[in-house]
């Protein structure tokens, strides 16, 4: 009779489990805090959006913004088309920053941006931005290096020279009445000024000039300062997907009833349970040493195995040959130790089968393929069921 | 913890709300509903790991036998606990039912018997218990393991103890027999009785006649108290299989059967299992209790991969008799290269001792010589003939040193070493 008690419990209690795993929970969660800590303090919710207003990573510009805020031009950041317009009641003392890098303003809609403000400042604009709103500019590629201000415009004139890293632009229709400045050679300038009808229309592909990296370097705060502190307003407008309008006709996810993502989740769900349902084992297994299994007749197979693949016909037959005489000696009357001799003369007088034919089978014959192998196998056999029956007759 | 398949099902279930009111919510609503039932049903539950076991089992049972095994349950929790129960027998115990559904409520006991059937012989072990308690909805169980061990000894089998009887009735034969040769050495004087025709006139005790002025003759029995030394060797050639037997069953087997005769015979038999070292021992024991004995020591001797180390046999013979003994080397002669330690140490046997070598000869060489029909089956035959060859070499080799040589298939081996041993007797060689 064996006895258990409460100390026999192997499995472990979830106290236990969860005191045992304590010391990995606490390292979880201080590994998350510290990760949500960077993050928090990496982003310090401002947008990460390059040029943003609000961003003040290298490559945003919440400084320029912050300075001109400062010196009393009345900055707003608007994320889209209905803001900027919002934003915008004195179309005459506002100037209107777009910098759509991610183009998600259509044709019309840049149209719209480009009148809504006297002076509107069009930051590195696409092939297609051009078209919409400055047909007679041209995109030139991009321009690195310094700029020498070349030109007679105010703000450019303040600069001396800027930070060139950005685009240039070139002048297709040469009737048009602009003032082209930092002229990087061949007809290539990083601003171009164009007088409308309804105001002010400068196209800037000095990107640079105007990020936090960059701002205090050589001329750049002069010509952002100048150029974006004109007015009294500045609507600082960069595209977000806000402004994509939707797009026509019902998407999968229209015509799918509401039922079909929960019931799939749901599903998912019972599928978890199922496999932690058959998942779960019923007790740990039960340790047994399995014995070793080595079939004995293996080493004869093996030997037989060899035999064929090297082609030893001879030694195969004459093991045949050896098994048999052993066997034909006490058939025939003969004492144990006579010699082969003996037996093939014994075995000629008794099935009454010519002497050299019965030598040959026993001991002469020397296979050349297989197919001698198997007939003289053959004839053995017959032989020894000729001597049984000549010493048997029943 | 471990979940049911109805708390799939009810998982499952929650698509029929989901679809009629085609509302994401109900997803939410639903799996709440769910997880609540299952953590009430996890907190109505019993407690596994309030439940005391005891085992109630048999200490040794003869292989192919089938023994029960009966597990105490009592719930000394408060609750009821009904659920699935797993006695966690190791495979080839062959226990059965492995799992059982059982209901105990608080304070109370229940016993469940599982019958054992093992195929291995040695020692099968039971480890632990485990328990599933469900709640009443049978959405969720508790599970708990609780280590409870046992053991059951399963003992060679002795399905050759069909062949006793009649190798008894040879043995009684041989008792109050005239002897043609009554000046044999091993003989014993038993008797004088009335001659009746057909006693042998040699065997008339004529001083006894001129006594009795009757025709009285000497009658013989057999030499009584001779001692027998079984060595079984359980080196790696053992652990071959031989008709889905291993060689060292066959010895067992033989070795049983032989012990059997012999302590009827009145001998006395000395086991030993050895390879390097002494894997088992039986001496000084008669009667039942040898028998008994020998299968205990038997049971749990597996082969060991490593090579017999024939040079110490000798020495070990020594240790068990001093005197003239029949010893019995139950071994493999296959090869000559392998049976070369065997052959060496022979000769320091057999001049003081009368000595046997049994071994298993495989059914299925002798039928590979037979077929002869394809090629392949041609060099098969060759190589079967090559090993029978091997063997009678051996055994040639044995017989010159001296030694008897009893060969036979797994089923034939036992009977042939025990009539061995009656020609033995009836020379009076012991």
């Amino acid at each position: 009779m064996i006895d258990s008690d409460a100390a026999s419990v192997v499995t472990p209690t979830v106290r236990s489990v969860l005191r045992r795993a304590l010391f990995w929970i606490a390292m979880a969660v201080v590994a998350i805090g510290l990760l949500l800590a960077v993050v928090v303090i990496s982003r310090a919710g401002g947008s990460s959006i390059r040029l943003s207003s609000t961003n003040a990573a290298p490559q945003g510009a919440e400084a320029l913004a912050t300075v001109l805020a400062d010196h009393g031009v009345a900055v707003t950041a608007a994320s889209s088309l209905t803001n900027a317009a919002a934003a915008i009641t004195n179309p005459g003392e506002t100037t209107l920053l777009l910098y759509d890098d991610g183009a998600f303003l259509t044709d019309s809609q840049l149209e719209r941006a480009a009148s809504l403000a006297g002076t509107v400042v069009l930051v590195d604009p696409s092939f297609r931005q051009l078209k919409a709103t400055a047909p007679e500019l041209g995109q030139a590629g991009p321009v690195s290096g310094a700029l020498k201000a070349d030109c007679g415009l105010t703000a450019a004139t303040k600069a001396g020279s800027v930070s060139g890293g950005g685009f240039g632009y070139r002048i297709i229709d040469p009737t048009v009445d602009a003032i082209t400045c930092f002229g990087s050679g061949d007809a290539v300038f990083s601003l171009i000024q164009l007088h409308r009808t309804a105001g002010t229309f400068i196209v800037l592909g000095t990107t640079d000039a105007l990020t936090n990296e960059f701002i205090a370097h050589d001329g750049n705060a002069a010509l952002a300062l100048n150029l974006l502190g004109s007015q009294k307003n500045l609507v600082w407008y960069i595209p977000t997907i806000a402004d994509v309008t939707a797009a026509s006709g019902p998407t999968t996810a229209d015509l799918t009833p509401s039922w079909v993502i929960p019931s799939l989740a749901l599903l998912a769900v019972a599928g978890l349970a199922g496999g932690l349902w058959r998942g779960r084992r019923f007790g740990p297994l039960i340790i047994e040493n399995l014995p070793v299994t080595v079939r004995a007749s293996e080493t004869m197979q093996g030997r037989a195995r060899l035999y064929e693949k090297s082609s030893s016909r001879l030694r195969a037959l004459d093991a045949l040959r050896i098994g048999m005489i052993d066997q034909l000696i006490p058939i025939v009357g003969l004492p144990r130790v006579s010699t082969v001799d003996e037996v093939v003369t014994s075995v000629a007088t008794i099935t009454q089968q010519p002497l050299a034919q019965i030598r040959r089978v026993l001991v002469d014959a020397a296979p050349r393929s297989d197919v001698e192998l198997v007939r003289l196998s053959d004839e053995l056999v017959i032989l020894e069921h000729a001597v049984t029956t000549a010493v048997r007759p029943d | 913890m471990a979940l049911s398949g109805w708390f799939v099902l009810l998982v499952a279930l929650g698509v029929i709300p989901i679809v009629v009111t085609s509302a994401p919510i109900t997803l939410v609503l639903w799996l709440g509903f769910v997880v609540l039932l299952a953590a009430a049903d996890l907190l109505i539950a019993g407690s596994p790991r309030q439940v005391r076991l005891s085992r109630e089992l048999p200490e040794r049972i003869r292989l192919g036998e089938t023994a029960h095994s009966r597990l105490l349950l009592t719930n000394t929790g408060s609750r009821a606990v009904r659920g699935l129960v797993r006695d966690g027998w190791q495979p080839s115990a062959g226990a059965h039912p492995t799992r059982v559904r059982v209901v105990i409520p608080a304070g109370e006991r229940r016993a469940i018997v599982t019958a054992l059937t093992p195929f291995r012989r040695g020692e099968r072990r039971a480890a632990h218990v485990t328990i599933r308690s469900f709640g009443p909805l049978r959405l969720v169980s508790r599970q708990a393991t609780i280590r409870l061990d046992g053991a059951v000894t399963v003992l060679p089998p002795f399905t050759s103890r069909m062949h006793l009887p009649s190798r008894l009735a040879r043995l009684r034969e041989l008792d109050g027999v005239t002897r043609v040769l009554v000046r044999g050495p091993g003989t014993e004087f038993d008797s004088l009785r009335d001659y009746v025709r057909g006693d042998d006139v040699r065997s008339i005790d004529w001083r006894a006649t001129a006594r009795r002025r009757d025709v009285v003759v000497r009658t013989w029995r057999p030499e009584r108290d001779r001692r027998v030394v079984i060595v079984i060797d359980s080196g790696r050639t053992s652990a071959a299989r031989i008709a889905n037997e291993p060689r060292i069953d066959t010895a067992f087997e033989s070795a049983l059967l032989l012990a059997a005769l012999a302590t009827r015979a009145g001998d006395r038999i000395d086991l030993v299992i050895f390879d390097r070292r002494v894997r088992g021992r039986v001496q000084g024991a008669t009667g039942a209790e040898l028998l008994a004995r020998m299968v205990t020591t038997m049971a749990p001797v597996e082969p060991e991969l490593i090579e017999m180390d024939w040079a110490a046999v000798p020495g070990l013979v020594r240790s068990v008799t001093s005197h003239h003994a029949l010893v019995v080397l139950a071994t493999s002669i296959d090869a000559p290269g392998a049976s070369h330690g065997l052959l060496s140490v022979l000769p320091q046997l057999t001049r003081k001792h009368t000595v046997i070598v049994s071994s298993v000869t495989d059914p299925e060489v002798r039928a590979a010589t037979v077929n002869r029909a394809t090629r392949s089956e041609i060099y098969q035959a060759a190589a079967a003939e090559r090993a029978l060859l091997d063997v009678t070499r051996v055994a040639a080799a044995i017989r010159q040193l001296g030694a008897e040589v009893v060969t036979g298939t797994p089923a034939d081996l036992p009977p042939a070493l025990a009539d061995a041993y009656i020609a033995l007797k009836a020379a009076g060689r012991l």
